[in-house]
């Protein structure tokens, strides 16, 4: 009566019924965990109707078919699914990373093993049987290992670029890539090289990249970035008239003329002027939506080094301590251009938000949060 | 003699419609059913056909002519495909010699349509640049959209008497006969602003500052929605534009700077005063507004709501609308007073605000029940842990009837 696909079908619609019933029992009527299981159900139900309609899978027709002349071939998929699972089992005491990582090995595993094993009984032929199976997976491979390739050398790369020193960086730089052309400059000119000589020189290039990287891992970040990473000094930005070491360096000068501002904020020989679209004249208060990020352009039509700084109020950080909450620019050479991103939370309590220069008297425009 | 031809017509019509089958002739009612009730609708506020100011008018200008040059191209193509299929339909003949190529043809049917583009792409770009002018403003306004409602600022203007900074939502209030520039953006995804009758629709993206001009011919309520999905309840995110007389829009700007009120002491209002202190500050800001010490109440939405704001509530029974224009505060004979009052009038009934008599208290009691049953919103506290327990709209505050009657009263003050 019921076919071999109808069974497969009918089945899985049963077990969507009854995890149906347990989800709805245990997690929620609501949920769309149900609507996925309810569709679930449908669509099997669905497949199975067609499969006892078509009597697709009938076992009468597979009767008297020959089975395949070879033995299957060794395959290594399932000692690749079970280092999948592995990985998966460590992924569930370690981070996510590695659990999605263990996932995609063991699904990449069950499709090669699947399509070889598929492949291998195409017909009698094994040679065309390898093809087949070519076919369908190097389109799939290729593309991946090439992917993994690269993301290998970028990576080894990096490790080496972070942990020696800039100069010496510079120069294994150039080294590298001269062996780059030079190996390119080989292969193209000697065509007829052994495939073994050239293989050969791929592997030790890739095994001296992966080896490095590592090295460069074990002795981890150079001297200045492991102290710029323990001091995060990047992240404070002192808004002072006086240069700062970090915060200062190599500024951002132009702002694209498609960036969207709220405001234009220059100072033009020693006076700020404020500027908004649409309002004429200078303004002495700026209005900004609370809770937006607003971009604000600064241009230094002065000569001399400034920077903007918004004084934004205080916080408590303990109990008794307050400290001044500032944002500011880079410090701007005359002629020169940046965007000063304000978010706004709350608007001022007692004393109003103002914008000034660092180091200059007298000059302010009051920022209003309604 | 005439009407005898005119009944034989119409009984061959009905006799063509008698033979037809049951599926076509029920497609050919509904299809002509439905283009006449559409022609039918009076009460149509969002209608794109009925200009109120000289930007909408503008894009009107265009669409009227483009619209009867593609319906003229587009009822010649449908009679030129309905007379092919008919004449050359099946009956069993020979097949036609096939012959390859027209150049004659081909070239004037690739001209003609080039032709009509690009006498519609030059009106087209005119109107685009016509409509992104900013120099001529008069007056500008901040507008925030957020999930799902709009945010109003007025920054400081000297010339409409704006000393200070106004903030309001739901209603946009503007002059009449005024060129206003509408900066608009948003706090948390995009939307966009769009009220037909005043102009076209203007994207609020986060992080951009785009500009939307607005002029209202005379003095009315302009309705609008949100025209780009932004969440559960993008339908529910309306505004509705006010335009006042010149003088009329002073006397709102003298409302809306007016000191805050504290009700009197031992009064029902004065006991609100406390419930809104208690439960409402920590997102909605009234402007003046004190704790018994004397410090101002500044509210924390940034630390509750993921766009981090919710409507400022100062002078909020001076507008019409609440819970992001999607309810009435004034019942439906008091709003159909002002939405039907002429111009010279209407002044004067909008800025009589809500009394006690108007105020639409089933809704409003309803929304401060439970506002997420009103109107869909991201606000059950135990589906948060995506957004670190911040809400997306109003939450159920669980209010008491007693809580509810005090809130009542005390907003009905915040004149």
């Amino acid at each position: 009566m019921f076919t071999t696909g109808s069974k497969y079908f009918i089945a899985l619609s049963v077990l969507s019924s009854i995890a149906l019933a347990v989800y709805l029992i245990f997690v929620g009527p609501s949920s769309i965990g149900g609507t996925a299981l309810f569709g679930m159900i449908a669509a099997t139900g669905l497949l199975a109707g067609l499969a006892l309609s078509t009597r697709a899978g009938a076992t009468e027709t597979a009767v008297g078919a020959q089975a395949a002349m070879t033995a299957p071939s060794s395959s290594m998929w399932p000692l690749v699914s079970v280092l999948g699972a592995v990985v998966i089992l460590l992924g569930t005491i370690t981070t996510p990373i590695v659990f999605i990582l263990g996932i995609v090995v063991v699904l990449a595993a069950i499709v090669e093993w699947v399509i070889q094993a598929w492949s291998e009984r195409a017909s009698g032929d094994a040679t065309y049987n390898d093809q087949v199976r070519k076919r369908i997976l190097n389109p799939l491979e290729y593309p991946v290992l090439a992917t993994v390739g690269l993301g290998v050398i970028i990576f080894s790369f990096s490790r080496v670029m972070l942990a020696i020193d800039k100069s010496a960086g510079a120069v294994g730089f150039i080294v590298v890539a001269s062996l780059v052309l030079l190996a390119g400059i080989l292969f193209s000119v000697r065509p007829n090289l052994k495939r073994s000589l050239v293989t050969g020189i791929c592997v030790f290039g890739a095994l001296g990249l992966v080896s490095s990287g590592i090295a460069g891992m074990g002795s981890g970040l150079r001297e200045d970035l492991a102290k710029a990473a323990e001091e995060d000094h990047y992240s404070h930005r002192e808004c002072g008239p006086e240069k700062s070491e970090h915060g200062d360096k190599l500024p951002l000068e132009s702002v694209s003329a498609k960036s969207s501002v709220i405001a234009t904020i220059e100072y033009v020989d020693g006076k700020l002027i404020g500027m908004v679209q649409g309002i004429e004249g200078n303004q002495e208060t700026l209005t900004i939506p609370r809770s937006n990020p607003s971009n604000l352009l600064f241009r230094n039509k002065t000569e001399g080094e400034f920077r903007l700084v918004a004084h934004l109020g205080e916080r408590a950080v303990t109990e008794g301590v307050v400290e001044k909450i500032e944002v500011c620019t880079q410090l701007i050479p005359a002629g020169a251009e940046q965007l000063l991103t304000l978010t706004i939370p709350k608007p001022a309590a007692d004393k109003p938000y103002t914008l000034e220069i660092a180091g200059v008297e007298g000059q302010s425009i009051e920022v209003v949060v309604p | 003699m005439n009407h005898e031809r005119t009944y034989s017509l119409v009984g061959k019509g009905v006799n063509r419609l008698k033979n037809m089958s049951s599926r076509v002739r029920t497609g050919v009612v509904l299809g002509i059913g439905t283009l006449v009730l559409a022609s039918c609708a009076s009460n149509a506020p969002q209608d794109t056909w009925a200009p109120k100011g000289p930007n909408a008018k503008t894009i009107d200008d265009l669409q009227k002519p483009v619209f009867a040059v593609a319906g003229i191209i587009g009822v010649i193509v449908a009679v030129a495909v309905g007379y092919a299929i008919y004449k050359f339909k099946d009956r069993g003949q020979p097949i036609p010699e096939q012959t390859h190529g027209k150049p004659a043809l081909e070239i004037t049917l690739t001209i003609i349509p080039a032709l009509i583009l690009t006498v519609i792409g030059v009106f087209t770009f005119r109107t685009v640049f016509d409509l992104s002018k900013t120099s001529d403003t008069e007056m500008i306004i901040n507008v925030t959209g957020q999930q799902w409602w709009w945010e109003y600022d007025y920054p400081v203007q000297e010339e409409f008497g704006i000393t200070k900074p106004i903030i309001t939502s739901g209603q946009l209030v503007i002059p009449a006969g005024t060129k206003v520039l509408l900066r608009q953006t948003s706090r948390d995804v995009i939307h966009s602003y769009w009220i037909p009758a005043l102009n076209g629709k203007r994207d609020a993206v986060p992080g951009r500052v785009h500009t939307n001009r607005i002029e209202a011919d005379e003095p009315g309520i302009y309705a609008g929605q949100c025209t780009e999905f932004c969440g559960l309840s993008h339908a529910n995110m309306r505004m509705e534009a006010v335009a006042l007389s010149k003088a009329d829009f002073a006397k709102w700007v003298e409302g809306q700077l007016a000191d805050y009120k504290s009700p009197a002491e031992g009064s029902l209002a004065k006991e609100g005063e406390s419930v809104f202190i208690n439960q409402c500050v920590r997102c909605h800001q009234v402007n003046g507004l004190k704790r018994e010490d004397g410090t101002p109440i500044i509210a924390a939405p940034d630390e509750n709501i993921v766009s981090g704001a919710a409507p400022n509530l100062s002078h909020l029974m001076s507008r019409n609308t609440f819970a992001g224009a999607m309810f009435d505060l004034l019942t439906e004979e008091c709003r159909k007073e002002v939405w039907g009052a002429d111009s010279e009038t209407f002044g004067e009934k909008y800025l009589s605000g809500v009394s006690e008599q108007c105020l639409n208290q089933s809704d409003l009691r309803g929304w401060l029940r439970n506002a997420p049953a009103m109107k869909p919103m991201y606000a059950n506290p135990a589906l948060l842990a995506s957004t670190g327990g911040k809400y997306r709209g109003m939450p159920n505050l669980g209010l008491t009837e007693s809580d509810i009657e005090k809130l009542v009263a005390y907003l009905l003050t915040l004149k």
